[in-house]
């Protein structure tokens, strides 16, 4: 198959370049116009934060990795990007890389959870704009098949592997119905914001928040339903959390284990979690040892993603079964669409009709007429089937595997109901 | 159907062994083919353990609780039956193995020492008895869970406190769950054994016309009946939350086993049958 890819992405690029050859769905959208016209019968673009990728068929066999990186480099207009910062895939590895990118093993976060989303979002921009053929087709559904099994099938996504999202699976470790616990996050800035998020996203029952600059926190508050507390007020309203997340800048501690120890007594000492993801530290360290007090900073925090990161990299053989087994799964079909095999299975299967009647009806004749049976009904299987056979092979002439004449050939397949296994016997 | 008890009794130990086998298995593997694996496994275990109650109340025409090794078996069979229903219930997969654990503890020591009695004394034949007994072992059976969850709390609460985040972070559910888990227990407990003092209450005159209320054995069990009883209504009451709860929990299971202990084995009283 001569599906083509080039890609950068985190492995080939710092972060700069990245942003660079980002490209927007209406880029996309531009760019796969192009492609079309220039280049590719059929293809796709992937374009996350980590990564921007093309695939293709070529139209020609001339079309080489070079063209398509400086089509991407002309048309984002990036001087300081060579050769280097590209990987290059060619059929059976184009495949491979697809897989490994739907699945998450190529990611930056093994097992991101949000690749599969976006490569859905790529294929549905190719189908809109008719880019999607035959094979592509066929390469969105075995790559998506891929990307559902690593899922379903392994835990390469199970657990948090960021800080914010450490806080909140901990948080689980205590509360069993978060609808029914409050919480307050201290500080707006990008990891308490990120924080804040987790806990409505897991529907905590009130959300507060309280920033040093009211502006943010009420631009903040909007997006994700939460009350806003003063920030020279909020250590007044302390015993009203069961979940404390500080992520301030504040160079001093803004709890003490004391403020903790008077908490605990409003509260009639019931467990309270607080989760102090600051640097420097928001909360008195010490304030772990109050009995019903779950403190967690981010060293601890730390302890979970990086344990949770390790066994995403124990799933990756799993993953890579998975992948080996769609991409035989691929392969055994596509090697299906060549003409002489398929040629050798449309014979055999009006052969075996032949076979049956001929069997069913041959009492019926006398001994001399049953030779004459078996050559005349030869015959008309032998006319019956000229004209296909004649048309196939000149499918064949144009080149083995063109999408053209692997359309013709899957539709003969079908018609005829030869599968993938007769012709692997053959 | 001598046989066959005699066959069951030397199964039964390593059925158990088999359950506890694939719990421990999938509490460190966590895998999942293994979550419906194990609990058809205990079932069939449960199903075996019935077969062999049946055979040996038929066998030797009368129920097992007339000495403290048949009273084991039935021990260990109301705990894991309790725990299957629990798991049933709440679909919490993860702390069997710490259940089960107790009932191949005490299905092992019944295995070895059981002894097969023909002839008892004929207060052991009576039917209120029969339920007296089954109550109140199921109501052991239930603070026992109730202690066992309150300990895998505690356990999970220490490792939370010292960020150790291993197996046990990982496999138990979270603490309020626990808390739940053993709390209700407990009240399932309580409410059963209140049931078998109930029936004790109103067949002891009628079986032993001379005893005493002052019985060591009476006045140890109304006492753990009482400390349940303070422990569940000052929890509902708000006023206990939390490790206070579970701590309890463990301290009335500790009294519970402590004066079966004295009485049955110390003391002299009319509870004493064997």
């Amino acid at each position: 198959m001569n599906l083509l890819a080039i890609s950068i992405n985190h492995h080939t690029a710092p972060v700069a370049l990245r942003e660079e050859v980002h490209l927007s769905t209406d880029e996309i959208k531009l760019f796969l116009d192009e492609l079309k016209e220039k280049y590719f019968s059929e293809g796709f673009i992937i374009s996350t934060c980590n990564r921007t990728e093309l695939y293709g068929i070529p139209k020609d066999a001339g079309t080489s990795y070079l063209e398509l990186e400086n089509f991407l480099v002309e048309k984002k207009s990036i001087s300081n990007l060579s050769d280097e910062h590209f990987q290059k895939f060619f059929s059976c590895s184009a495949l491979n890389h697809l897989f490994k990118v739907i699945a998450g093993i190529d990611s930056l976060l093994i097992g991101d959870n949000q690749i599969l989303g976006q490569v859905k979002e790529s294929f549905q921009l190719a189908q809109d704009k008719q880019f999607a053929g035959f094979l592509v087709n066929r390469v969105f559904d075995s790559a998506i098949r891929v990307g559902k099994r690593a899922k379903t099938e392994t835990t390469i996504s199970d657990g948090a592997i960021t800080v914010s999202y450490a806080a909140v699976q901990l948080i689980e470790k205590i509360f069993s119905n978060l609808s029914k616990k409050s919480a307050l996050v201290i500080g707006m800035g990008e990891t308490g914001k990120i924080a804040a998020q987790h806990l409505h996203d897991k529907h905590i029952g009130k959300l507060s928040i309280t920033n040093r600059t009211i502006g943010k926190a009420e631009q903040i508050a909007s997006e994700i339903d939460a009350q806003i507390l003063p920030f020279e007020r909020f250590k007044e309203h302390l015993a009203d959390f069961d979940i404390i997340i500080s992520a301030t800048s504040s160079p001093n501690l803004i709890l003490t284990k004391e403020e903790i120890k008077t908490t605990m007594k409003k509260r009639g000492n019931a467990a309270t979690v607080l989760m102090d993801i600051a640097l420097p530290r928001d909360i008195d360290p010490e304030a772990r040892n109050i009995d019903n007090v779950f403190y967690n900073d981010i060293d601890s925090l730390n302890i979970i993603v990086e344990h949770n990161m390790k066994k995403r990299k124990d799933e990756i053989p799993k993953v890579q079964n998975i992948i080996m087994d769609e991409l035989i799964s691929f392969f055994g079909w596509y090697n299906s669409l060549e003409i002489a095999p398929t040629i050798k299975s449309l014979r055999d299967y009006y052969e075996e009709i032949r076979i049956a009647e001929v069997e069913g009806y041959k009492n019926k004749f006398s001994k001399e007429d049953q030779e004459k049976l078996e050559l005349v009904t030869k015959r008309i299987i032998n006319k019956l089937l000229h004209h296909p056979t004649t048309e196939l092979r000149k499918v064949a002439e144009q080149g083995i595997n063109t999408t053209e004449s692997a359309t013709k050939i899957a539709l003969v397949r079908d018609l005829f109901g030869i599968k993938n296994k007769s012709n692997t016997e053959v | 159907m001598k046989n066959a008890v005699d066959v069951s009794n030397i199964l039964l130990p390593l059925f158990y062994l088999a359950s506890f086998a694939i719990y421990l298995y999938d509490f460190q593997k966590d895998e999942r083919r293994l979550s419906n694996v194990k609990r058809l496994f205990l079932f069939l275990t449960l199903v075996f353990h019935t077969f062999y109650l049946i055979a040996r109340t038929t066998a030797f025409d009368h129920p097992p609780i007339t000495n403290v090794f048949e009273i084991f078996t039935v021990l260990a069979f109301s705990v894991s039956f309790s725990y299957f229903i629990l798991e049933l219930v709440t679909d919490i997969r993860g702390t069997g193995l710490f259940i089960i654990v107790i009932s191949l503890i005490f299905q092992t020591i019944s295995s070895i020492f059981i002894v097969d009695l023909f002839q008892v004394k004929e207060v052991l034949r009576s039917n209120l008895l029969g339920v007296h007994v089954l109550h109140a072992l199921l109501g052991y059976a239930g603070i026992t869970i109730s202690a066992v969850y309150g300990f895998l709390y505690l356990m999970l609460y220490k490792d939370l406190k010292l960020n150790r985040f291993g197996l046990i972070f990982e496999r138990l559910p979270n603490l309020e769950i626990l808390e739940k888990l053993s709390f209700y227990s407990a009240i399932i407990g309580f409410i059963l054994l209140s049931v078998a003092i109930s029936i004790g209450v109103i067949w002891l005159p009628k079986a032993f016309p001379d005893f005493s209320y002052l019985d060591p054995k009476l006045v140890a069990t109304f006492l753990v009946w009482l400390l349940y009883g303070i422990g569940i209504t000052t929890k509902i009451s708000g006023k206990l939350q939390g490790k206070k709860v579970v701590v309890f929990s463990i301290i009335g299971f500790g009294i519970a086993i402590f004066s079966t202990i004295v009485t049955n084995f110390l003391a002299k009283s009319f509870h004493a049958f064997y």
